[in-house]
């Protein structure tokens, strides 16, 4: 799909239910366009692990734990 | 017998002591900074709510506990404010939003927390970038906040208020937050000293988030050493939230008076590039000013820096659209226009982009690395520019008119440490030749916050203090 007015248009009704005006649907092509491109260049990031750690999702877990026996 | 003039030009520092030892009072002290914000916050906008009650009650309790002997440390009777993003209990907490206009939490921020318990007095509220989304603190809902060094110029954001506040001497210290540079670009525009400490250093607990992952509440100070006092008393795991570091918490004070002689300093290459003639200018008598105090210095090379805008927007407007999608699905007419698009990009930002940016810190965080086993810190300018004309809007403008290009002007300069996590520290390098104050950066190693200080500590003492505004 190309990123153009008329498709973030089409996505954000059809994933969220939102209608985007024509100059926001512009402007969100835009900034969507660029960071398409931007990211691109970022191939050399691969192989390289996400900083989503066991440990806070473990501790996140403790703590509604905790919460929810409040 | 000390003047409110001069009362109000005291760092914490200074006033810590003044008031242990009983030469100043908490009520006489809130009541100067009172009747300030009262006579000049029509002009600047710093503040969206003043709790005058509740500090005046607060500084009868500190001035009795006190008077009892029962000095808390530092804090004890100092009067701060705290950016209207931390959660403060039964006082409302807008987030800069017409959203949260009447929202008014049952618990507080643990960074207020803290700073309560030490004994600090909480003046009020104060203005930001709606959100915390953006650079400029021009807030469509409540109000244009304005640089005191030139009340045309904008602040700086988001933490806008937060150094408007300190530069203007409506409050003593205060609290503001960083996803992209929202703690040392205000710092940098309006010449005060604005840090921002290694990720999971500071709890985040109770601050509204703007994106999670690159968030950061952090000390805006009229001194190093204040910053490094406020530290003190915020640092350290908290339970309430699950990514705040276990690592102990080290002496930020002591670090502050020790000599930089011989310590290796790395000026980064990839930002000296595309600087205004004042930037630069200033820039370079810092490094001077650095050697002479025994700095070794040279320069070091960041590539991925380049990666840095595509990097942060697609994380930040990706958690930041998560965050808001309730809001921005049902009450969108109620955010101002850029925060809005901001919001709405984010929710279209595919998950793929998301995960490879985030896949990319590390790459990021191993350059700066490398470059730290070679220097003990390494330094830039804070941003390309002084701060720039008030257009009222998402923008601002240069002083010939042009829109200003937010990223290559500014977050280029600051985004790459919330990038990485790691300890960012901006202080002034001086004023430009129209008056406007100029900013160096310190970045350390992650958790090396002593570090930063000390080099910072001993720059502002060889260079001296700025000349205050005339407002």
């Amino acid at each position: 799909m190309r990123i153009n007015p008329e498709s973030v248009k089409a996505l954000a009704r059809e994933v969220f239910e939102y209608e985007l005006t024509d100059d926001a649907a512009a402007s969100v092509a835009r900034i969507l366009g660029a960071m398409t491109n931007g990211l691109r260049q970022l191939e050399v990031a691969g192989g390289s692990q996400p900083p989503f750690g066991y440990p806070t999702l473990e501790a996140e877990a403790r703590r509604l734990r905790q919460r929810a026996s409040q | 017998m000390t003047n409110q003039a001069e009362l109000l030009a005291f760092d914490v520092a200074t006033l810590a002591g003044k008031l242990r030892h009983k030469e100043i009072s908490p009520v006489e002290l809130t009541a100067a900074y009172l009747e300030r914000t009262e006579r000049l916050d029509a002009k600047l906008r710093c503040y969206i709510t003043v709790t005058a009650d509740d500090a005046r009650a607060a500084a009868q309790r500190a001035e009795r506990e006190i008077l009892a002997g029962n000095w808390r440390g530092p804090f004890h009777g100092i009067p701060i404010a705290l950016k209207d993003l931390c959660s403060t209990k039964g006082i409302r907490t807008t987030g800069g939003s017409k959203i949260l206009a009447e929202h008014v939490p049952d618990f507080d921020s643990t960074v207020w927390a803290r700073l309560a318990a030490a004994g600090a007095i909480l003046l009020g509220k104060l203005n930001l970038h709606e959100f915390a989304a953006g650079v400029t603190n021009s807030n469509p809902h409540w109000g244009v906040c304005r640089n005191p060094y030139n009340l045309e110029r904008i602040p700086g954001g988001s933490s806008g208020g937060s150094a408007v506040a300190i530069v203007a001497r409506l409050a003593a210290a205060t609290i503001g937050t960083d996803t992209g540079g929202s703690i040392r670009i205000p710092a940098a525009f309006c010449g005060c000293v604005g840090m921002k400490q290694t990720w999971s250093r500071v709890s985040r607990y109770g601050v509204l988030p703007l994106a999670d992952s690159l968030d950061h509440a952090g000390p805006i100070t009229r001194s190093v050493i204040d910053a490094a006092l406020m530290l003190q008393v915020i640092a350290g795991h908290d339970p309430d939230d699950a990514t705040s570091s276990h690592e102990p918490v080290p002496d930020y004070v002591a670090a502050c008076g020790r000599e930089i002689k011989g310590m290796r300093v790395g000026v980064i290459r990839e930002l000296r590039t595309d600087l205004s003639d004042a930037v630069a200018a200033s820039f370079d008598a810092a490094l001077a000013k650095l050697r002479e105090l025994g700095a070794d210095l040279s320069e070091v090379s960041l590539p991925a820096i380049d990666h840095v805008p595509a990097v942060v927007t697609t994380i930040t407007f990706a958690e930041a659209a998560e965050y808001h999608q309730p809001w921005i699905r049902t009450r969108a007419d109620d955010y101002g226009r850029d925060v809005r698009r901001a919001l709405e990009a984010g929710m279209l930002m595919p998950a793929v982009h998301y995960i490879r940016a985030q896949r990319a810190r590390a790459v990021m965080l191993a350059q700066a690395q490398s470059a730290l086993e070679r220097c003990s810190v390494l330094v830039a300018p804070t941003a390309a520019i002084p701060a720039p004309r008030i257009y009222i809007g998402a923008n601002a403008l240069m002083p010939n008119g042009d829109p200003v290009d937010m990223v290559a002007a500014i977050l280029r300069f600051t985004a790459p440490f919330n990038v990485t996590g790691q300890p960012a520290l901006a202080l002034p390098t001086g004023l430009a030749p129209d008056g406007l104050p100029l900013s160096m950066q310190i970045i350390g190693r992650p958790f090396d916050e002593p570090t930063v200080l000390q080099v910072a500590a001993a720059y502002e003492a060889a260079r001296g203090a700025l000349a205050p505004p005339a407002i």
